[in-house]
């Protein structure tokens, strides 16, 4: 069998080499046979002329037997193919502007489809950075060293584990004191993760121990940007907040934990001995690594047993633990799933309209091209072939077209990615790898041929016979490529509604997400972080006297109106306490209801511009040695004093013991929004930073207005803050307007790529209409010449135009509304107080998509009605 | 004239070449003479264009089963011959021995039906 196969391939190999003397033969051959029937006819009594036909009649179509024999010695398929191909480069070349519009069409449908895949793939599709990274398993509540540590002796589930907790280390070693985030793990968490270090190790067990020795392991970019990548940094020392602290270890590039970037990595024990050992502060975060075989609900029970046993041990701290396991990439993911998946629906109609053009440009060409298939038919080439021809042609222009599209998508990812949006930043895969280009290969060559099929096989089912005797005036668009048009376009209609549906939807919730009041007025005010480091401010006076005297320096800046807070709105802290009233019954330890918590200094209500409802903001006679004050927000008096006045009232925090020191509530401010404008406020307490007992919120938020732009306020307020305390550093300088954009990236993200979308829908179904309409009015001149020649006027020629095209778009809009009735609710979530239905949404897009139907079909339509009759009638 | 049969798909292929190859054991022939041997022998029963014949010889002798030589003809003109080959010859005895047995199975088919 093989040696069969062998000796055949050898065949025609050396037919390859042998071409002419076998195409002469094969010739030959033939010429023969045709001879010996011819003489035979002749001797049957058959007439010379006749005996020629005949024998030609009984031998079939020569060219096609005499290719099909030919066709054996070659390796038939792959060369016929380069004959299509080459065919086809020669009638794209040919038809520059067809091949144009074809090209772009496609390069828009399947670029834009790349770009959202290629974050698909990197976000959604591409394994994480770790080892083994299905394996991983995040815990979804925080919790504490103590509780890790009994996890990891108890398990059944897992193999490794660890926690991480974020912090911020003063690092002043360099030209600026400046802030780097620090990683305070336990010896499991990086080994969990599974990365070996680039140089160097990790953190063993025996370092992770109360007074264990000072060692970091650094991340790649602290190495090069604070390190100068220095070789030889193994056991060199870094200063970090006052401690002397050895490198043993460098991660590699692009390692990160999974949810935050950490500079150093250093033991909770070493960095922060006094937190490790409570059990009751949750303030870890825990990664666990499954063991082989164990599934996520196995280990989900393992743990909710150890839940059970550390409940009974310890009823005060852990008695209503309940733990939830996340697999690590879902908890990754998040929301951002729901949002790139409703992006990716709707890329894919924008391909679809795409390719609906794409066939539809396909169906008008081969009607225009059907005298020559009736030619090509007539001299024998068989329909599967013609088929192919199409085929190839169309696949050619789809896979150029896919290459351009991946161009776009190259630049068009990085637009994306430059938005921002937070979900998305944690990622560092976002590239165009081998998975994006195999889906844009794959995607084109299904375009192509997928697209390219209907029309093929339209054409090839024209009646050649009857064609060819008719001639050129019958070369019109047969019923089914007809129809098949209408339809194309009706769906393009229909398919562009729903995105543009989708699209208005996400503007109008956007918009009326960006007109939610803040609460505050962020023009012209520019915040930044400062923390004062524990050696010199454990003292709460030794931090009201620095934090005093900053803020009569920058407020004695011209211009400059200057207070602080510990947490500014869009930031990213957060701090809440529970709270008890005085004068009100008790309530159960636990059950105490939560306000957030934030201390002030300066006149912050004045400075940001938040309106006081009632009473008064803090004067400088707040302050340490005077009776405590608080300040409290609208939602905190509907939910604690629904029909009293506040005012006056007393609470305290519900840690502290008795006898109370109370705190009287002397103002109310308007509600601010902290974790964006979508979330509710949480009732809030404003207390002044001079009366406050807690020595560790050693942080705060400067806030700094000025009356307009001002170059160089930046450096100035730097200058002042390192003119208290050369050591302070400073982080976190951003413009007010600039958080609450950026607070706003995931909305803006999905409106502004659902909106291109859309618009890209509507110009692409336009010129789709454009193209239908203008075809049939050129193929309808003779006709039309008829109409106006009898005495019909120009209105009606332009209704019977127009009115064609307008039954097609309420077809498309009728079709397209219950698709978009449908769709929209999947994007529910992703809307801000508006309804997936919509009604002025919908009836505003299906306006415009109506009046950009009627305009394409009116261009054309008024061009017909221009029509002379006389020409009209002489046309062909 | 009569309904032409106008596609040689007609004429299933294996069968083509089992005629080819029993019209060639009887001796080099040209392929005119194979065409006209089917006429004769069939009676003119099996229809198929001519030209069919070709590609199916082509064929045959790319696997082997055939051989070609240009020689004279009767009427001493240059014409290609065709010869069974050894693998021609069994593969001509193997399908003979097959469309025997399937003839006489459904011969009996249908005589019981």
């Amino acid at each position: 069998m093989f040696s069969e196969w062998r000796n055949e391939t050898w065949l025609r190999i050396k037919a390859l080499f042998l071409r002419e003397k076998l195409d002469r033969e094969l010739e030959e051959e033939l010429a023969f046979h045709l001879a010996l029937r011819e003489e035979k006819n002749r001797a049957d009594g058959i007439e010379a002329v006749e005996a020629g036909y005949s024998a030609r009649r009984q031998f079939g179509n020569q060219t096609s037997w005499k290719e099909r024999t030919w066709e054996m010695w070659t390796f038939a398929s792959l060369e016929s193919l380069w004959q299509d191909l080459r065919y086809a480069v020669h009638t794209l070349l040919k038809n520059p502007a067809f091949t144009a519009v074809a090209l772009l069409t496609l390069a828009l449908g399947i670029g834009a489809n790349t770009a959202i895949f290629s974050v698909i793939n990197g976000v959604l599709l591409n394994p994480l950075p770790y080892n083994d990274p299905q394996q991983l398993v995040a815990m979804k509540q925080n919790d504490s060293l103590m509780n890790i540590i009994d996890i990891q002796r108890q398990t059944r589930a897992f193999s490794q584990g660890g926690g991480i907790n974020l912090a911020q280390l003063d690092y002043t070693s360099g030209p600026e004191p400046i802030q780097i985030h620090a990683g305070y793990v336990d010896a499991g968490f990086l080994e969990t993760l599974g990365v070996p270090p680039l140089l160097g190790r990790i953190l063993s067990p025996e370092e992770d121990v109360k007074g264990g020795p000072r060692v970091i392991v650094i991340s790649y970019q602290f190495w090069q940007n604070f390190l100068n990548g220095d070789p030889q940094v193994l056991g060199k020392t870094v200063t970090l907040t006052s401690n002397d602290y050895a490198v043993i270890g460098v991660m590699p590039a692009g390692f990160t934990p999974p949810e935050a970037h950490v500079d150093i990595y250093v033991s909770l024990w070493v960095a922060y001995p006094e937190a490790a050992p409570y059990r009751g502060v949750h303030f870890m975060r825990s990664y666990w690594r499954l063991k082989p075989g164990v599934t996520l609900a196995q280990a989900q029970a393992d743990i909710s047993s150890i839940d059970g046993r550390l409940a009974k041990q310890y009823p005060d701290n852990e008695g209503t633990r309940k733990t939830l396991l996340v697999p690590l990439h879902d908890f990754m993911v998040r929301d951002s799933r729901k949002a790139l998946l409703v992006l990716f629906g709707a890329v894919g109609f924008v391909l679809l309209i795409a390719c609906a053009n794409f066939a539809g440009l396909l169906v008008a060409r081969n009607v225009a091209r059907r005298q020559e298939l009736v030619i090509r038919a007539a001299l024998g080439a068989g329909k599967f072939r013609l088929i192919r021809q199409a085929l190839v042609e169309s696949a050619l222009l789809a896979i150029i077209g896919g290459a351009a599209g991946l161009l776009l998508a190259k630049w068009g990812a990085a637009l994306l990615l430059s938005l921002k949006p937070a979900a998305l930043a944690r990622f560092t895969g976002i590239q165009l790898d081998s998975h994006v280009l195999l889906f844009v290969f794959g995607i084109s060559l299904l375009t192509g041929i997928g697209f390219g099929i209907a029309p093929a096989w339209s054409a090839s089912r024209t009646d050649f016979g009857e064609s060819l005797k008719e001639g050129r005036s019958s070369a019109t668009a047969g019923p089914s490529g007809h129809l098949l048009r209408k339809v194309l376009v009706t769906a393009e209609i229909a398919l562009a509604l729903v995105l543009l549906v989708g699209a208005g939807l996400l503007i109008k919730g956007f918009s009326r997400l960006r007109s939610v009041n803040p609460g505050f007025n962020p023009q012209n005010v520019m915040t930044m972080h400062l923390q004062l480091p524990v050696a010199r401010y454990s003292e709460i006076p030794r931090q009201t006297q620095f934090r005093r005297e900053l803020l009569s320096r920058l407020n004695s800046l011209s211009g400059a109106d200057a207070a602080m807070i510990t947490d500014i709105p869009f930031g990213p802290d957060y701090l809440n306490h529970t709270i008890v009233i005085d004068g009100r019954p008790s309530v159960p330890v636990g059950t105490e209801p939560e306000v957030q918590t934030l201390s002030v200094m300066g006149d912050y209500f004045r400075v940001m511009q938040i309106p006081v409802r009632a009473g008064r903001g803090f004067t400088d006679l707040d302050r340490e040695g005077q009776p405590l004050v608080a300040v409290v927000n609208e939602t905190f008096v509907k939910q604690f004093f629904p029909h009293e006045n506040p005012l006056g009232a007393r609470f305290d925090w519900a840690r502290s013991k008795p006898p109370h020191q109370w705190m009287t509530i002397v103002g109310v401010v308007q509600d601010v929004k902290y974790w964006g404008l979508n979330r509710p406020t949480d009732p809030a307490v404003y207390a002044p930073f001079s009366q406050s007992d807690e020595s560790w919120r050693r942080w705060m938020t400067l806030a700094i207005r000025t009356p307009g732009p001002t170059p160089g306020l930046i450096d100035e307020l730097k200058k002042q803050v390192w003119s208290v305390d050369r050591q302070i550093p400073v982080s976190d300088i951003q413009s007010m307007n600039d958080l609450m954009a950026d607070s706003l990236a995931q909305q803006r993200f999905n409106m502004l790529l659902l909106g291109l979308f859309a618009a890209l829908a509507l110009v692409l179904s336009a010129v789709g209409i454009y193209g239908l309409m203008a075809y049939a009015v050129s193929q309808r001149t003779h006709e039309i010449g008829v109409r106006l020649a009898v005495g019909a006027q120009r209105r009606d020629v332009l209704r019977l135009i127009v009115g064609e095209g307008a039954k097609l778009a309420f077809f498309g809009i009728v079709i397209g509304f219950s698709a978009a009735f449908g769709l929209t609710r999947l994007m529910a979530s992703l809307l801000f107080e508006v309804t997936p239905s919509d009604p002025e949404t919908f009836a505003a897009v299906a306006l415009l998509l109506a009046a950009v139907a009627l305009v394409a079909c009116y261009i054309p339509a008024r061009r017909a009605t221009r029509v002379d009759p006389m020409v009209a009638l002489r046309y062909e | 004239m009569k309904e032409k049969r106008d596609s040689p798909g007609d004429l299933l292929q294996g069968t083509l070449d089992l005629l080819i190859l029993k019209a060639l054991a009887r001796g080099a022939m040209h392929g005119y003479g194979v065409a006209e041997w089917i006429h004769q022998t069939s009676e003119d029963v099996l229809k198929v264009d001519e030209g069919a014949l070709y590609p199916a010889l082509h064929r045959l002798e790319l696997r082997g089963l055939l051989s070609s030589e240009w020689g004279a003809s009767d009427n001493n003109r240059r014409a290609k011959f065709y010869s069974l080959t050894a693998a021609g010859r069994k593969q001509l005895t193997q399908e003979t021995e097959f469309w025997r047995r399937m003839s006489c199975a459904i011969a009996r088919i249908l005589q019981t039906a």
